[in-house]
C-alpha cells in the first residue's frame, strides 16, 4: 500500500535514485563503467521525503516505498511490464487447498551484509509486523494469516494499540519446517495470496533488525537488488548495487541516488539540465502545450499506471460538518473532472468513474454509480437535501508535488457549483502531511492517491477502506462492505471479482473518498541514460536502467 | 534617572540663561513666537512651501503622483475599474490569452487576470503603505528620544537599533513569516498584518538612524535652546520644535522605501510565505504563471508589470520629493 505523493502517483516519487550523479555536481553518465555489473554507472532519480524510517513494515507511502523496492527483495516480483507475479526469493509456493500453503526459500540469497536469507528471516519479519505493540503501519496486510488477530490486540477509536491487548507474540499461522521451508495457515482460504507476496511489508529482515529497529530504519539491511549506502535528510537517498543480488535481471548501473525535491518543476528543471537523470513523472506545466516534447526530443516515456487520486473525507470524529453522505456525493458531483484533466493535466490523466484503477483484472467502469458524472443541479438539490454546508471547505495537499493546480481547479469547480466556499491548503512536504492524516489531525478533506501494491482490485478496496485498515485515512468502517471483502477473498476467479465489483459499489453510498482520475504518467529522462522503463506502479525499474554511452 | 540625564544640560541652560537679561523683550513675547513660525508660512518661504512649489513644476513628481493616484483609487474601489469577480474562475477559459472579454487573458484557473490584477493592488498597496507608517512612527520615535537625550539613553537606543540593522530585511521576513505562518482559515487582514509586522518589524531602523542624525542637528538650534531656557517642557520641545524641522528626511526615505516594501512583500508572496490565498496579490499571481511562462506568458507578464510599474513610481515619488527638500539643490 502506498499511499501515493505525487500527483498521482508517486512514484515518481521516490525515485529511484541512484547515481551519484549529481549531488557531487560530477553527472552520472560520466562515470559510467563501473565494474558491478553490466554497464556501471550511476544515475539520479526524482525523490521525496520518506515519511517513516526505511522499515517494510513501518512504510505505506510512496516517498519511502520507491526506495524500500530497491532495497528488498520479497518472496515474488512483479513484472515491470505486465506486473505478472513471478518468484524471487521463492523457489516454490504450493498448496492444495488454498489454505495452507507451503513456501519454499531458494539458496544462496543474502542479506546485504551477507547473512543468509531462510525461512526464519521470513516468519521472524512477518511476526514482528504482526504483534500489535510494534504498530507497523502494513500489519494489516497479514490479516489472512491465523493467529493474527491475537498478536495483533486491539486498537482504539483514534487507532491507537490498547496496551495489553495482543495475546500471543507470534502468528500460530506461521511455522518454520526447516532451514528453506515454512508453512502458512491462513484463516479462509484465498487463491490470491502469492499474489500478496510482493509488497515490501512481507520481505524478509535480517536478525540485527529485531535489536534494535529504530537504528535499522536509519540504516537499513536489505535483500534487494540494491543496498543502502546513505541518506541525507531533504537530500537525498543514495543506493548501490548488490554485487550478490541472487535475482536473473541483475543492475546494469552501480549507483542509484534518489535526490529529494521540493517541488515537480524543480526536479523538471534539472532534468532539462541533465543534472537529474529520470522523473517518473513530468510536473503539469511540463505537459501542457505539449511542452516536453520540445525539451526533451524523445525521452519520454507514456504509460497507464496502477494509481488512482482520490480525495478523502476527514474521520466523522475529526470533523463532523463532513460526515453526511449526500454532502458528501454533492461534492462528488460538483467536481468537473473532464475540464480539469483537460485543461490542467492536458489529457495525460483519465476521469475515474470507481474506486479501482483499469490496469488490474476486474476492472468495472461505472461503479461510482453516476456519482462522479459532473452535474452541478443534481449536487446543488443533494447539497440542500443535506442541509448545506457553512463555512469554508479545505482541500489539504503536499506542497512539494504538482498538486496546487488541480486542487485549485477542483475547489473552484465546488465552489461554482455549490456555492459554498472552498479552498486549498498546502502542507510543507509530504511527510508532513501523511503524519497529520495519521494523526487524524487533518480536518476538511485532504488528497489521497493510492499506488497499487500488487496488482489485485482487492489492494484498491481491502487497505483504503477496510474497517481499521492501514491506509484508511478517512477511517470509514461499513459492516457490509467489511464481510463483502471478506467473502471475495476466499473466492476465485471471476467470483471473486464479482464479490470485490460488489463491495466496490457499496463505497458510492457512503462516499468516503472522492475518485477524481487514473493514473498515466509521462515520465521523462536526461541524455544520460538508456533503457528506462516506468512499471504499472509508476516506479522506474532500475534493473533495466543503463547509463548511456 | 532623568534628573541624573538632565543635570549635564543644565550648565548649558544657566549659560544660556546668562544671555537672557540682555534680551528681555522677547522673552516676553515669546509666548507667541511658535505660533508665529508655524504659521508664517503667508509670508516667509517655509521649506515645505518651496518644495511643494518645487514639485509641482518636476514631470517626474507629476508622473509617478498620477500613477499613484490611480493605483490608490484602484486599491480603494477596484470595482471602478472591472466589474468582473475576481474569484469567479471557470476552467473552460484556461490560459486563453488576451480577447475582448478578457483583456489581460485568463490564467491557468480561468481565471480574469484583469481582475485580479486590479484587486491585487489592494493587498500590495495595504502592506507597503501600513509598513511604511509603521516604521515611520516606530523609527521616527526611537530616533527621535535617542538623538534629543543623548548620553547612555542615546548609546542604548543605537545599539538597540544596530542589533535589528544587522538582519537583511528579506531574510528577517522569510524566518519571521515561516515561523508563524498563515493559512487558509486566517482572516486576510490577518494574513497582511503578519506581513506588514515583519517587514516592520525589521524594516525601522533607516528611519531611526535619520531621525536621529536630524535631531542631534536641529536641537542645537537657538530655537531649541530658547524653547528650552523658556522651560519647555520635553513633549513640548520634541513634538512643536523639533520634529517639524527634522521630518523631512525621513518623509523622503519612507517614500522611497514604500515602493520597496512593495517589491519586498511580493517577493515573500511569490515564495509561498507572504500573503495566502485567498488574498488576491501580484506575486501569488507571478508565482502560479512562472511554470507556464513559456505557454501563456501573458499570465505573468500583466502582473508582473503591475508590480514593475508601481515600485517604479513610487521610487520616482521619493526620488522628486528629496530633490525638492534638498537645500543643497536648491
Amino acid at each position: 500500500m502506498r499511499v501515493s505523493a505525487r500527483k498521482s502517483a508517486v512514484v515518481g516519487a521516490a525515485a529511484l535514485a541512484l547515481a551519484l550523479s549529481a549531488c557531487g555536481g560530477d553527472d552520472g553518465g560520466d562515470d559510467g563503467g563501473g565494474e558491478a555489473s553490466g554497464g556501471g554507472g550511476a544515475i539520479t532519480i526524482r525523490g521525496c521525503n520518506p515519511e517513516n524510517p526505511l522499515i517494510p513494515g513501518m512504510t505505506n507511502e510512496t516517498c519511502g516505498g520507491d526506495v524500500l523496492d530497491q532495497l528488498f527483495s520479497r518472496l515474488v516480483r512483479y513484472d515491470s511490464e505486465t506486473a505478472e507475479p513471478h518468484n524471487e526469493i521463492a523457489e516454490s509456493i504450493e498448496s492444495e487447498d488454498n489454505i495452507n500453503w507451503t513456501i519454499t526459500v531458494a539458496d544462496g540469497w543474502t542479506f546485504h551484509n551477507g547473512e543468509p536469507i531462510t525461512a526464519q528471516s521470513f516468519v521472524d519479519a512477518w511476526n514482528w509486523n504482526a504483534y500489535g505493540p510494534n504498530g507497523a503501519l502494513n500489519a494489516y496486510f497479514f490479516e489472512p494469516i491465523e493467529g493474527y488477530t491475537e498478536a495483533q490486540g486491539e486498537y482504539d477509536e483514534s487507532g491507537a494499540y490498547v496496551e495489553g491487548s495482543a495475546t500471543a507474540e507470534t502468528m500460530s499461522g506461521l511455522e518454520v519446517v526447516d532451514e528453506s521451508t515454512f508453512t502458512v495457515k491462513l484463516t479462509e482460504p484465498s487463491s490470491s495470496f502469492p499474489l500478496r507476496l510482493g509488497y515490501t511489508a512481507f520481505a524478509p529482515l535480517p536478525p540485527s533488525f529485531f535489536e534494535d529497529p529504530e537504528a535499522f530504519g536509519e540504516e537499513p539491511i536489505g535483500s534487494g537488488p540494491f543496498q543502502f549506502e546513505s541518506w541525507e535528510r531533504n537530500v537525498e537517498i543514495k543506493l548501490s548495487a548488490y554485487e550478490d543480488y541472487q535475482g536473473e535481471t541483475k543492475p546494469q548501473i552501480d549507483e542509484a541516488t534518489f535526490k529529494i525535491y521540493e517541488n515537480d518543476d524543480a526536479a523538471y528543471n534539472e532534468l532539462q539540465a541533465d543534472q537529474l537523470d529520470i522523473v517518473p513523472q513530468l510536473p503539469t506545466s511540463a505537459v501542457a502545450g505539449e511542452a516536453y516534447k520540445n525539451d526533451l526530443g524523445d525521452r519520454f516515456i507514456e504509460r497507464e499506471t496502477g494509481v488512482i487520486q482520490t480525495m478523502t473525507f476527514a474521520p466523522e470524529n475529526v470533523d463532523p460538518s463532513l460526515a453526511n453522505p449526500k454532502l458528501r456525493q454533492a461534492i462528488s458531483l460538483a467536481v468537473d473532472r473532464e475540464a480539469i484533466v483537460d485543461n490542467i493535466f492536458s489529457g495525460t490523466r483519465e476521469p475515474a468513474t470507481g474506486w479501482v484503477a483499469p490496469v488490474v483484472e476486474g476492472f468495472q467502469p461505472g461503479a461510482c454509480d453516476g456519482f462522479c458524472e459532473y452535474d452541478p443541479d443534481r449536487a446543488k438539490q443533494l447539497l440542500d437535501e443535506a442541509g448545506g454546508y457553512s463555512g469554508t471547505l479545505t482541500i489539504s495537499y503536499n506542497g512539494d508535488a504538482d498538486h496546487k493546480g488541480w486542487v485549485d481547479a477542483t475547489c473552484n469547480s465546488i465552489q461554482n457549483a455549490l456555492e459554498i466556499e472552498c479552498q486549498g491548503k498546502s502542507e510543507v512536504d509530504f511527510a508532513t502531511f501523511r503524519t497529520k492524516i495519521n494523526n487524524r489531525e487533518m480536518p476538511g478533506i485532504f488528497r489521497t492517491g493510492w499506488q497499487m501494491d500488487y496488482p489485485s482490485v482487492e489492494n484498491f478496496l481491502v487497505p483504503l477502506y477496510a474497517t481499521n485498515a492501514s491506509a484508511n485515512d478517512g477511517l470509514y468502517s461499513n459492516p457490509e462492505f467489511d464481510k463483502a471483502v471478506a467473502e471475495a477473498a476466499t473466492l476465485q476467479g471471476e467470483e471473486a471479482i464479482a464479490k470485490y465489483n460488489e463491495a466496490e459499489a457499496m463505497l458510492a453510498a457512503d462516499m468516503p473518498a472522492v475518485p477524481l482520475w487514473y493514473g498515466k504518467t509521462i515520465a521523462g529522462y536526461s541524455t544520460n541514460v538508456d533503457n528506462v522503463k516506468i512499471t504499472p506502479f509508476q516506479t522506474v525499474d532500475l534493473l533495466s536502467v543503463t547509463t548511456a554511452g | 534617572m532623568t534628573s541624573g540625564l538632565n543635570e549635564p544640560n543644565l550648565p548649558d541652560g544657566r549659560s544660556g540663561a546668562q544671555t537672557l537679561p540682555d534680551e528681555p523683550g522677547p522673552d516676553v513675547e515669546a509666548p507667541e513666537t511658535p505660533e508665529r513660525a508655524d504659521s508664517g508660512e503667508d509670508k516667509a518661504h517655509s521649506l515645505a512651501g518651496d518644495a511643494l512649489r518645487d514639485l509641482l513644476r518636476s514631470p517626474v513628481f507629476l508622473i509617478s503622483a498620477v500613477i499613484i493616484s490611480v493605483l490608490i483609487v484602484m486599491a480603494v474601489f477596484p470595482s471602478l475599474f472591472t466589474n468582473k469577480d475576481p474569484h469567479f474562475c471557470d476552467l473552460q477559459f484556461s490560459r486563453q490569452g488576451p480577447s475582448g472579454s478578457a483583456w489581460f487573458g485568463y490564467d491557468l484557473q480561468g481565471c480574469d487576470v484583469y481582475a485580479r490584477t486590479i484587486y491585487g493592488a489592494r493587498a500590495s498597496i495595504l502592506v507597503g503603505v501600513c509598513t511604511t507608517i509603521f516604521i515611520t512612527i516606530v523609527g521616527s520615535l526611537i530616533g527621535m528620544i535617542a538623538g534629543y537625550h543623548g548620553g547612555w539613553i542615546d548609546s542604548l537606543l543605537s545599539r538597540f537599533t544596530d542589533i535589528f540593522f544587522g538582519i537583511p530585511l528579506l531574510l528577517g521576513g522569510i524566518i519571521v513569516l515561516a515561523t508563524f505562518p498563515s493559512d487558509v482559515g486566517t482572516p486576510a487582514w490577518q494574513t497582511i498584518g503578519k506581513v506588514v509586522l515583519a517587514l516592520g518589524v525589521l524594516g525601522w531602523t533607516s528611519v531611526c538612524r535619520i531621525m536621529r542624525s536630524t535631531v542631534i542637528q536641529v536641537k542645537h538650534a537657538d530655537y531649541v535652546q530658547a524653547a528650552k531656557a523658556l522651560g519647555g517642557g520635553t513633549r513640548r520641545i520634541l513634538l512643536r520644535h523639533v520634529l517639524p524641522n527634522a521630518m523631512a528626511p525621513a518623509i523622503v526615505y519612507a517614500t522611497i522605501i514604500l515602493g520597496v516594501f512593495i517589491g519586498v512583500e511580493a517577493t515573500l508572496s511569490f515564495l509561498g510565505i507572504g500573503l495566502q490565498e485567498p488574498v488576491i496579490s501580484w506575486g501569488i499571481a507571478i508565482s502560479d504563471a512562472q511554470t507556464y511562462i513559456r505557454q501563456s506568458p501573458h499570465m505573468l507578464l500583466f502582473p508582473g508589470a503591475f508590480l514593475s510599474v508601481t515600485v517604479l513610481a513610487f521610487i520616482m515619488l521619493g526620488d522628486a520629493v528629496r530633490d525638492a527638500f534638498d537645500p543643497k539643490l536648491r
